[in-house]
């Protein structure tokens, strides 16, 4: 099954899994237009497995965004490593369709009965800290630290 | 009055160390005045008020007058715009790793 690791030092969103495929035919998936539209279920539009490379993605509109997710491709070892950066959202929004300015960082490596394919969704400005979201009478100082470091760093 | 604030509007509230503090206590607190407040947090009465008045913009607090007095709580659910994104695409991706093993099974069976 997939393995979900949410990072809250990092911010980052970790799946991986074991497929029993060849790392081949997952880069397929990765890198073909029409295979990614199959399994993201949105159609990615000039994407090329090119660093530099920019291209986008349609999702739903919210409030004063169109939907579009814009991406650059950022890095690509064949077979092995594919990174874009995945960019979206308005400031005026909350939650679903607020800004923002991440990473997607795919990589395959062998492992028993197949490929280990990790994504790994990086750059998100806070953790999803769920117990203290959930009690805040306990968890609060951390919570808000975090928040502290990471709404200075953005100025 | 409930609002929700955008995102970037909660990051700045909460990025001047001396209203984190100011939140940190209300927080605390469960329902603190600003007498209180005043009195842990080491500044003036009015800058405690700013504050709280910045924090209730950005919906991080409420108030409930009482008499002479104002109460004031914190909202947790103000901090609810720093959560949804990440819950979202934590759902996306293991949603889309399951359609990527039809996929795969489907072309390389």
């Amino acid at each position: 099954m997939t393995d979900a690791i949410l990072h809250a030092d990092t911010r980052e969103i970790v799946i991986d899994d074991v497929f029993p495929h060849a790392a081949e035919t997952i880069w397929k998936t990765l890198t073909t237009g029409a295979l990614m539209a199959r399994w993201l279920n949105m159609t990615p539009h000039g994407f090329e497995p090119v660093p530099g490379n920019s291209f986008t993605y349609q999702t739903s509109p919210a409030g004063d965004w169109d939907g579009t997710i814009q991406c650059q491709v950022l890095e690509v070892v064949p077979g092995k490593l594919l990174a874009y950066s995945w960019k979206g959202g308005h400031e005026d929004n909350v939650g679903y369709g607020s800004r923002l300015d991440t990473i997607v960082t795919f990589t395959l490596e062998p492992a028993e009965g197949g490929t280990r394919l990790r994504v790994v969704h990086s750059g998100f400005v806070l953790p999803r800290n769920e117990t203290a979201y959930r009690n805040m009478s306990g968890g609060w100082s951390q919570v808000v630290g975090r928040i502290g470091v990471v709404a200075g760093e953005q100025g | 009055m409930i609002h929700a604030a955008p995102i970037d509007a909660v990051m700045r509230a909460l990025a001047d160390p001396t209203r984190r503090a100011v939140f940190e206590q209300v927080a605390r607190g469960g329902e603190v005045n600003v007498a209180d407040l005043t009195r842990v947090s080491g500044v003036t009465q009015g800058a405690v008020s700013q504050h709280l008045k910045s924090l209730k913009l950005a919906g991080l607090v409420a108030e409930r007058p009482q008499g002479r007095n104002v109460f004031y709580r914190a909202r947790p659910e103000g901090l609810a715009p720093l959560f949804d994104w990440l819950s979202h695409y934590d759902a996306f991706w293991r949603d889309r790793f399951a359609n990527l093993r039809d996929l795969l099974k489907e072309i390389d069976p």
